[in-house]
């Protein structure tokens, strides 16, 4: 019979596939950190250990103000999206028509990045022109360059992509707070927003951190709304798949993607860590909270 | 009633904050917090749901030179359903489709496990190790799986060392091969995720009922799983096959001179200057995904997808 502890070998068996999976979706990238660390670069039958290309990759100004920039479109991107996808999880809590919310906010999700990216550029060439025009029918140069492609545009495609994890993630944190909570506030005298920021955020806060981290590696990382609506190679992946594209993988140009991998993973992972250690203290204290009441 | 008067104020956000701006405009106050609550929604349908829509629009627009103007002319569709653009569309449907399977078969068993075996406790950290790969950019990721699998790749030198294969196997990279390969490696956690919210609508105590009456994993699979699991397993399975489409840089990278998807000929489109191509292409896109949604929602029912977040 194939009962929960019938087969301990079978358990492992499954836990051991689990973890093969993990590893083999990230193996492509181990190996390129190996080959980073390799003098004689890829396909080379010596393999000598040196740091040489990571020193390199700072000596690249090029790439130094792509990554700078990069950085600050992210920044952007979180100050903005993180208090929407709040603001949109508040919503479907709260009206009549949570379908129509969750179906917008999730839709961006099934639609490919670029088909999306293409849709935005056209999008806002047209409204450039029509806003130019606009602006020549009133006699005013102020609206020519509202929409020209550049950080606007681009923050609006990155908005767009990462709303649906930033709704999805403070939604689920979400989950386990009761709006009775609120209304106990309100009722004791607490303004909304002290009801929100004294009480309901305290508990929302791992959910809304998270996804700050997460959304700013999902803008550092994404290539193809950026390079649609931004224009010009001034960006991380912008460069970096220009450099391979018309160089050929360099050396440096594995050091540079092992760096950021690094610093992703680190990030993301002390995330993971970071909620699972909080998550396992607050159950501690919930079960020594529970134990009393259960044993009377 | 009470209660009922408390959640009104409550839904209504600052309306009656005691802040003495808002108690001399207390109108003002709501129409504040209105406006807040619609902005993100606002934003969606102006930069998401409105380019989209517009899409159809401007797919029948006449081409210039560098830009369109506006017309009605087929001759953009034309150009694509008479031309190899529509034999490619059509292959890479085919490659998405078997990528779909792939990662089914790999990802969906290790969600069945994971809600069935592993502590309730323990079970969404077991799923975060798959967000791991989302830490990596996507380029980074695919563009690895070229000295992964190329000729003198790892791959390669693994199976030439352990005595599998006499010469190097060149029929991995730059073939449907390789871009299937690519779309499971990238769209894989997905399928682990959506499975993983399906497999809340299947109750630990059905599977204990299953093996109390004697059923085998496959008939449980195919009479229990499947019918209760089958919203979740569409969104993760089309969530895919959308990608598998759209995604330019998979068959850019990975694939041969053959290799074409939708987003790799809108992008190709926009680099020729021919807009009201690359919105048809959009526009065939949008088409095949709320088809195909409309066809999952008849059968399956997709709003129980949302039963565990709400």
């Amino acid at each position: 019979m194939n009962d929960d502890y019938s087969s301990k070998w079978g358990y492992r068996l499954k836990w051991l596939y689990t973890l093969l999976v993990v590893t083999t979706l990230m193996l492509p990238v181990f190996f390129v950190m190996y080959i980073s660390f390799n003098e004689n670069g890829f396909g080379a039958r010596d393999y000598d250990f040196t740091f040489e290309w990571y020193g390199l990759i700072f000596s690249d100004l090029l790439m130094m103000d792509a990554i700078t920039s990069t950085l600050i479109l992210s920044a952007i991107t979180v100050i903005f999206v993180v208090p929407m996808g709040l603001i949109t999880a508040k919503l479907y809590k709260i009206t009549q028509y949570p379908l129509a919310v969750v179906s917008l906010m999730l839709s961006p999700l099934f639609v490919p990045s670029d088909i999306l990216g293409a849709a935005l550029l056209v999008f806002f060439k047209n409204l450039n022109g029509a806003f130019t025009l606009f602006g020549e029918w009133v006699g005013a140069s102020w609206f020519d360059t509202w929409f020209d492609l550049g950080y606007f545009s681009a923050i609006v495609g990155l908005i767009i992509y990462t709303l649906p994890y930033v709704f999805v993630v403070i939604l689920i944190t979400m989950g386990r707070y009761r709006q009775e909570q609120t209304e106990a506030a309100r009722s004791c005298g607490a303004t909304a927003w002290q009801a929100f920021w004294h009480v309901e955020f305290p508990q929302i806060r791992t959910g809304v951190f998270s996804s700050c981290a997460f959304t700013l590696i999902l803008c550092f990382n994404e290539y193809t709304r950026t390079s649609l609506l931004k224009g010009g190679f001034d960006t991380f992946t912008t460069v970096l798949v220009s450099q391979m594209l018309n160089e050929g993988m360099s050396e440096q140009s594995y050091a540079m993607s092992s760096l950021v991998s690094y610093i992703a993973i680190a990030i993301i992972g002390s995330v993971i860590i970071f909620t699972l250690v909080r998550s396992e203290r607050l159950e501690r204290i919930a079960r020594a909270k529970a134990e009393p009441l259960m044993a009377s | 009633m009470t209660k009922q008067i408390n959640t009104l104020d409550t839904r209504r956000g600052g309306s009656n904050s005691t802040s003495p701006f808002f108690v001399a405009y207390p109108r003002l106050g709501f129409f504040i917090s209105k406006g807040v609550f619609a902005f993100p929604v606002i934003f969606m349908g102006l930069f998401f749901a409105l380019p989209l829509a517009l899409t159809f629009v401007w797919s029948v627009f006449e081409r210039t030179m560098f830009w369109m103007k506006p017309a009605f002319t087929l001759f953009a569709y034309e150009n694509f359903f008479t031309s190899a653009r529509v034999d490619n569309f059509l292959a890479s449907m085919g490659h998405s489709s078997i990528s779909v399977l792939i990662a089914f078969i790999i990802g969906f068993p290790i969600a069945v496990f994971v809600r069935r075996r592993v502590p309730q406790v323990a079970q969404h950290r077991v799923i975060l190790l798959f967000i791991l790969p989302f830490a990596v950019s996507e380029i980074i990721r695919i563009f690895a799986l070229r000295p992964f699998l190329q000729r003198n790749g790892l791959v390669n030198d693994v199976l030439l060392k352990i005595g599998v294969i006499n010469e190097p196997i060149t029929a991995i990279l730059f073939t449907p091969t390789g871009v299937i390969i690519g779309e499971v490696m990238s769209f894989l956690p997905f399928i682990v995720f959506s499975g993983f919210l399906a497999m809340e609508a299947v109750p630990k105590y059905v599977f204990e009922i299953c093996d109390d009456l004697g059923a085998g994993p496959i008939r449980v699979f195919i009479d229990v799983i499947m019918p209760l699991a089958a919203p979740g397993i569409f969104a993760g399975s089309l969530f895919i096959f959308v990608n598998g489409l759209g995604v330019a840089l998979l068959p850019n990278i990975l694939g041969g001179p053959g290799a074409v998807n939708a987003g790799l000929i809108a992008t190709q489109a926009i680099s020729a200057l021919d807009f009201p191509l690359a919105m048809a292409v959009s526009a065939i896109m949008m088409a095949t995904l709320l088809g195909l949604l409309y066809i999952g929602h008849r059968l399956f029912n997709l709003t129980r997808i949302l039963t565990p977040i709400s």
